[in-house]
């Protein structure tokens, strides 16, 4: 009985070939009962998304299940199995495991760090439960694959900067005011982009929104949309001083904030800080701006710097998290290989014990004046004796489990001490 | 006894100093653990020391510039963690631990004590008051160094270790404003009651003292950015470049006591 993962993902497949594969929830319950009616594998659970599909199984033969669960994919997805079989890719056992904790994880995404694929991951195992697809060991896997993506996420910090431009503006906010409470947020143009912006600023407590914007029912709105307030285009600067961070996307082909209206502004503010988040192409904030004291001034270029940055980190980060993950992994085994060799120490002691229980009655039988003392002695001796006897293959049943290779060691226990399989 | 045990204190703050250091690169959490258990240990020691100190000699530790520098140190490094602990500065040991260290390296040589002209109990309360506003200083610099290089990343637009590890540029400004405001009022106090004493025991306030000269400048330094930040907004920058000017004329200070003839070193 062994357990693998067989695949293929972004890294290797190209798109077309992706999509080809992706199956949805009905398809999937299908496809799970084709495989089950086959009854190549014991356990199942099938990850379908747009960047991966992949088989988590428990097989008695694993490279046929993994031939036959290929078969029946391509069959359902009219793919040809060539095709397919070319770019796959398996891990077994140990791999396997790692590669479960890698992907929940988050490393093997194409952006690190996201945080959908746990949730997808979840989904899987959830349909393949409803499907009586999983059995003990995907179950412990599955379980223990969410308990470590939690934990990379909260002991690394692979998922904590922004990997887009509009979070990267609010990551940037806050790294210049602190808090984001009460800090007050300025429109000027309407865009998708900005609106997005906006409406992660409102999350982290950005209030009051205000919005301008040469239409003005444009700007209304906008306005309503974000819950803010429109102001006129022509109070534009006046807007300026009462805010914290202006967001800029208008389609001028000049800039419409000047060096001389920012320089006006920032008198009045005694030194509070003010961020521009200018997503135009053109330029809407000049850029002599920037060099003005308190002025941070962040256009799209800009941002975009600062995600390649941020995704330098989830990188760097990621190493971390590998770290942690080889620790899982091992502990997941030692784990595992402990249920495995432990219904054999079991009845290895059970069997000694009989042995001595056995004995030590029909010694006791044949000394009828043995005092309490003698009785107990006799007891203590036997205990003893069946004890160190244990000791060496006891310890080395668990070890060898712990290097991964039980099973020759087990078959060796139960012929050497005569014990029956279970 | 106490020699021994501040010997093992100051190990303990290189320790701490190298674990802060890495953390600030590393962003490890272990290493900041390590790093605040080392700082916590080496202080407890420097504690006994310093009570050892006062025990043999029957005063407060406070008549010699290596004994000021050391309990100011101790101070340093008391706010150091309390401050860590009360605003979640994960980092601001990389940034005091190095200064208290070359504070305390400084301190280590036991010169000789200038006693006869010492005498009077508000003489300790002036070395004690000034100790403690010095020490916050110390934290207004490392905030203030914190400060330019967070609003250094900023600017250049290209994140780096700061970036990341360092907090927000409104913490840093609260941070470096509270420093002063707490400190400021302990140096004044500090300094009025050393010109009253001067006074008194050297006959003229304006006694040529290196010392005395050079901390009457830090103090107008301060005054002048504590009056441009309550009166004149002034924030951020111009705040913390001034805090590194008033600390670059307190070192001078210190530097005054510890090697050049006057009437506090010897």
């Amino acid at each position: 009985m062994a357990l693998f993962v067989a695949g293929l993902s972004h890294r290797n497949a190209p798109v077309e070939l992706r999509e080809q594969l992706a199956v949805d929830e009905d398809k999937l319950r299908e496809l799970l009962g084709d495989i089950a009616a086959a009854g190549v594998v014991r356990e199942a659970i099938i990850l379908s998304t747009c960047n991966r599909v992949e088989v988590y199984a428990v097989a008695d033969v694993p490279g046929e299940a993994r031939a036959t669960t290929f078969r029946q994919l391509c069959r359902h997805r009219g793919v040809e199995p060539a095709s397919v079989e070319a770019v796959l890719y398996t891990y077994a056992e140990g791999d396997a495991v790692r590669h479960a904790f890698r992907v929940a994880s988050s490393l093997d995404s194409m952006v690190i760090g996201e945080p959908q694929i746990l949730g997808q991951v979840k989904d899987a195992f959830a349909l393949a439960q409803s499907c009586e697809a999983v059995g003990p060991a995907l179950h412990s896997l599955f379980t223990q694959a969410f308990a470590v993506a939690k934990k990379v996420r909260t002991e690394t910090e692979i998922a904590r900067h922004a990997v887009s431009v509009s979070f990267a503006a609010v990551e940037l906010a806050k790294k210049i005011f602190g808090g984001l409470e009460g800090k007050a947020v300025l429109l000027v143009g309407a865009g998708k982009m900005s609106e997005l912006a906006a409406r992660h600023l409102v999350e982290q407590g950005v209030f009051p929104v205000y919005v301008t914007n040469r239409t003005w029912a444009r700007a209304q709105e906008m306005a309503r949309a974000l819950s803010g307030t429109a102001v006129p285009f022509d109070e534009l600067s006046t807007a300026l001083a009462a805010v914290d961070i202006v967001i800029t996307s208008t389609a001028a082909p000049e800039p419409v904030i000047r060096r001389e209206m920012v320089q006006r502004v920032m008198h009045g503010r005694r030194g509070r800080a003010l961020f521009f988040i200018d997503i135009a192409v053109p330029r809407d904030v000049e850029g002599a701006v920037d060099s003005l004291d308190g002025v941070y001034c962040y256009d799209i270029d800009d941002l975009k710097q600062v995600v390649d940055a941020n995704i330098r980190e989830r990188v760097r980060e990621a190493h971390r998290a590998e770290a942690l993950i080889d620790r899982e992994v091992a502990k997941f085994l030692a784990k595992q290989g402990d249920v495995e060799v432990i219904p054999t120490i079991v009845s290895l002691r059970e069997r000694l014990e009989a042995i001595r229980t056995g004995e030590v009655k029909r010694t006791l039988a044949r000394l009828p004046g043995a005092t309490p003392e003698t009785r107990e002695a006799i007891e203590a001796l036997s205990t003893a004796i069946v004890n160190k006897i244990l000791h060496a293959p006891i310890t080395k049943l668990r070890e060898s489990s712990r290097a991964g290779s039980p099973r020759s060691w087990l078959e060796l226990v139960h012929e050497l001490f005569g014990l029956t399989r279970r | 006894m106490h020699q021994t045990l501040l010997t093992v204190a100051i190990i303990g703050y290189v320790a701490a100093t190298g674990l802060a250091l890495a953390y600030l690169v590393q962003r490890e959490e272990l290493l900041h653990r390590l790093a605040a258990l080392a700082t916590l240990t080496a202080w407890v020691l420097h504690t006994v020391a310093l009570l050892t100190l006062a025990i043999d000699l029957g005063r407060p530790p406070l008549a010699s510039m290596p004994e000021a520098v050391s309990v100011s140190v101790w101070v340093v490094v008391l706010l150091e963690m309390w401050i860590e602990r009360r605003y979640g500065l994960s980092v601001l040991g990389a940034f005091v631990l190095p200064v208290a260290l070359v504070f305390s390296l400084q301190s280590t040589p036991t010169r000789s004590l200038i006693g006869p002209t010492l005498s009077g109990a508000w003489l300790w309360v002036h070395i004690g008051l000034a100790l403690v506003g010095i020490a916050a200083l110390v934290l207004n610099f490392a905030g203030a160094v914190m400060y330019l290089l967070q609003e250094h990343q900023l600017r250049t637009k290209r994140p780096g270790t700061f970036y990341y590890s360092l907090p927000a540029l409104a913490t840093l400004d609260r941070l470096t404003y509270r420093t002063l405001a707490f400190g400021f009022p302990f140096l004044t106090t500090g300094l009025i009651l050393g010109v009253l004493w001067a006074g008194t025991a050297w006959g003229s306030v304006f006694t040529f003292d290196p010392l005395a000269l050079s901390s009457y400048v830090a103090w107008a330094v301060y005054a002048a950015t504590l009056a441009g930040r309550a009166a004149g907004g002034w924030h951020g920058r111009r705040a913390a470049y001034f805090a590194l000017v008033g600390f670059a004329v307190l070192m001078l200070t210190l530097g005054a006591g510890l090697f050049l003839p006057g009437k506090h070193g010897g």
